[in-house]
């Protein structure tokens, strides 16, 4: 085994009484390329300028070799950084920066010259020795910065998310050019990114950070694999993250069939997360894989297919829309026009219903009609009781103008699935005009049927993600149209090489392998 | 773009008018002689060998250029201090210590002498202490602000990279801030020498009739004697000056920077 080089024990460091790190307990050992993986401000590259010396923990120790190392100024420790923005010092060629540390040391000029070149080769930049930094390019900055720094023999590298200010395809090369360089030098590089992808190809190993706590520390196929909590399965890689419940040993539950999985050591029908990775799904035909579904949805993504496959339905409602002339009412001796249309609503809102709701509700306007300047409408007659049933409502401008139409009070009829999910909504009385005009028709069919859906356990409000009709808003006419709202049902994502059609019904197979179950995260 | 360009306008003609003729007037009367009129103009090198012949001009130059350059090496020694302090501050207390730099300057620069010709009087200090006293307080803040610019523009991480490469603070310093800082004090120096070698009324104030230098002797030929043309003459032997020094300036800039 190889030995420790850094020991991190119990670091806490706080910023303006905000905490950054929560205790943080780790081991580096030598040679390895070590990750700090985490979305911004979960403290990694706190850490690390700890470690640099740039900052001093609260509480906790730092061992380098053995030897605590927190009283050791930056300049006397053998580790040395690159920067996030490179910081090459622009009153320097690209030979004197990376001399710079040696000629700090006082080593002597002949000494220097080779070692300078050597390492510009190994970072292939040989021949660069004369030239201006700031005249680089951002991928040869990242090299003399990475020059700068080996150049000194440290024991330990640390790099700040250096390839931040690179393109894409630049990445993916110093991606590799780092790694080669970490093989050739055999020393422990520690690099910070928030980048899984960057991560996942690089490191011996990765420590996945979140809020100042260690979420998870071990080797990329570890992690990948076995996540030890939801939000790791989440940050690094695509997944399908299930509740489900822990049986017994070796057997858990999840959307309403047992499943047998490697994992044990849970509690007895603990409940717990169950992740199973896209691309270890398998799409077969109806009935001959684990669970039943439907395609929703196949997106191409160069080298698989995504593949969304719904194996339970959410909760839906069907409703009416009620498409109406459009009725412009006419008052020739005031000149003025008017128009609104009938709605339906919930006998639990008119409690609270006021005259600025029933006007905007019914979309009432009122207008001049050789100039098309708006009117205020001045009054709103109705006599409408938290009773089923329909109640004229009537509209009336200043000038006498009016228009009467009629408002649906009703019960709500909630429709339920088996998730226990509810959903509600109500008939839609518009003009074809209003639809034609709506910039948005999925969204706009939601507010003016008041549809509503939610979780009949906890109360909490559930997204509609599927509106659906069978008319083009462009073309509408007059007539009754049926609109269906749905929830989110119960959906795999799938990658294969293979296309499906949105439709298909398939069922999805997985081995007993493919099933990782993990720990609830516990928010600490 | 193109229709803003024209907004320069006013201030070419504002330049060619106010800036341009004149100096051709005074090129004009320093390559001349009294009694010039439309019909009869007299070319003549007169006045230049007037000044270069007698020794006593030559004194006065010199002794300018000695008070400028002191000055400005004094305002330098103060001054990087105080920005290099100031830089380190947040950024509200930068902009405190800013305003307190600065606001001097909105007095009346005649006043603030006056001031300190009042404070001195009776100090019995020489007449050459008097005048740098003024001298420095007047055009310190021109070099601390320009310092304090460079500084404050410096990315901080340079500082760390070279504590990370073995810098403690005070190799840190002159490796890496100092030369940084270079382009800050070339343009510090810019602003407080110019002004400083051809400044008369500090002097004038503060020195007593004593201490004469060459803005005096040109304020003195144009306001007192009226001899307009050697007035002239000695104003751009001032101004060939001032180009040569600002070019061995800029030299040692560019020497510093090609390093």
């Amino acid at each position: 085994m190889a030995k420790k080089l850094i020991e991190f024990r119990n670091i806490v460091k706080e910023f303006d009484g905000q905490i950054v790190l929560k205790g943080i307990n780790l081991d580096i050992y030598e040679n390895e390329f070590v990750t700090l993986l985490g979305p911004s401000g979960c403290g990694k590259t706190t850490l690390l300028r700890i470690l640099g010396g740039f900052l001093e923990q609260d509480e906790g120790h730092v061992y380098l070799d053995g030897e605590e190392i927190s009283k050791v100024p930056a300049y006397k420790r053998p580790i040395n950084t690159v920067f996030q923005k490179y910081a090459l010092f622009p009153h320097l060629n690209v030979f004197d920066n990376v001399a710079f540390g040696l000629k700090i040391k006082k080593m002597p000029k002949d000494l220097i010259e080779p070692k300078v070149n050597r390492m510009l080769q190994l970072v292939g930049l040989d021949g660069f020795q004369e030239r201006d930094v700031t005249l680089l390019s951002g991928g040869q900055q990242q090299r003399v910065a990475i020059a700068r720094a080996l150049v000194n023999e440290p024991d330990v590298l640390l790099l700040d998310e250096p390839l931040s200010a690179l393109d894409a395809k630049l990445r993916k090369e110093m991606q590799q050019e780092l790694k080669r360089i970490q093989q050739e030098v055999g020393i422990t590089f520690i690099f910070v990114t928030h980048d899984q992808e960057e991560a996942l190809t690089m490191s011996d190993k990765i420590v996945v950070m979140k809020d100042g706590f260690i979420e998870q520390y071990g080797t990329p196929t570890e992690i990948y694999n076995e996540p030890s909590n939801e939000y790791v399965a989440n940050f690094i890689g695509d997944s399908n993250i299930i509740n489900g419940t822990m049986i017994k040993d070796y057997q858990v539950h999840f959307d309403d069939k047992n499943f047998a999985c490697v994992d044990f050591g849970f509690k007895e029908n603990e409940p717990v997360d169950v992740v199973i990775r896209p691309e270890d799904i398998e799409i077969k035909g109806r009935g001959k894989g684990k669970l039943n579904g439907q395609v929703i949805s196949c997106l191409f993504k160069g080298v698989h297919y995504e593949i969304i496959v719904e194996t339970k339905r959410g909760a839906s409602k069907t409703i009416t829309l009620h498409v109406v002339a459009d009725r412009d009412v006419e008052n020739k001796e005031a000149n003025e026009k008017m128009h609104a249309t009938s709605f339906t609503m919930d006998i639990e809102d008119v409690a609270e219903l006021t005259d600025a709701e029933i006007i905007a509700r019914a979309n009432a306007q009122a207008w001049n009609s050789s100039t098309e300047e708006d009117i205020s409408i001045t009054e709103v007659i109705n006599n409408i009781k938290p009773e089923a049933g329909k109640y004229d409502v009537t509209f009336r401008t200043e000038a006498g103008s009016s228009i009467t139409i009629y408002v649906n009070v009703a019960v709500p009829r909630v429709n339920t699935n088996d998730e226990n999910i509810g959903i509600q909504a109500f008939d839609i009385y518009k003009s074809v005009e209003e639809i034609k005009e709506s910039m948005a028709i999925s969204v706009d069919l939601i507010t003016w049927a008041d549809a509503y859906a939610w979780n009949l356990d906890s109360e909490d409000a559930v997204e509609i993600d599927d509106v659906r009709f069978d008319f083009d808003p462009n073309e509408i006419e007059e007539g009754e149209y049926e609109v269906t709202f749905t929830t989110l049902g119960r959906e795999y994502k799938v990658h294969s090489t293979d296309s499906r059609n949105e439709g298909d019904a398939v069922s999805i197979d997985f081995t007993k392998n493919d099933i990782h179950v993990m720990q609830k995260r516990i928010v600490k | 773009m193109k229709s803003f360009k024209r907004l320069v306008y006013p201030y070419l003609v504002w330049a060619f008018i106010l800036i341009v003729i004149p100096m051709f007037i005074i090129l004009f009367y320093a390559f001349s002689k009294e009694g010039n009129s439309v019909l009869i103009v007299n070319i003549t090198l007169e006045n230049f060998v007037r000044f270069f012949s007698d020794e006593l001009f030559a004194d006065v130059l010199i002794r300018s250029l000695i008070l400028a350059v002191i000055t400005t090496i004094i305002c330098i020694l103060i001054g990087y201090p105080a920005a290099y302090f100031m830089a380190q501050l947040t950024e509200k207390r930068q902009a405190v210590m800013v305003l307190l730099v600065t606001a001097p300057q909105l007095i009346n620069m005649l006043v603030r002498t006056y001031a300190w010709r009042g404070i001195l009087l009776n100090t019995g200090l020489p007449a050459s202490v008097k005048v740098y006293i003024g001298m420095v307080y007047n055009f310190l803040p021109f070099m601390i602000l320009q310092i304090y610019t460079s500084l404050s523009k410096m990315d901080k991480s340079l500082i760390n990279a070279a504590y990370d490469l073995g810098c403690d603070k005070k190799k840190a310093f002159l490796t890496v801030t100092l030369p940084l800082s270079v382009p800050g004090i070339i343009s510090g120096i810019t602003l407080v020498f110019l002004p400083a070698v051809s400044s008369f009324f500090i002097p004038k104030l503060l020195g007593g009739g004593s201490y004469v230098l060459v803005g005096n002797l040109i304020e003195n030929y144009f306001v007192t004697t009226g001899d307009w043309n050697f007035g002239s003459a000695i104003s751009l032997v001032m101004a060939v000056v001032i180009l040569i020094s600002m070019y061995v300036t800029r030299k040692f800039d560019y020497d510093k920077e090609a390093k």
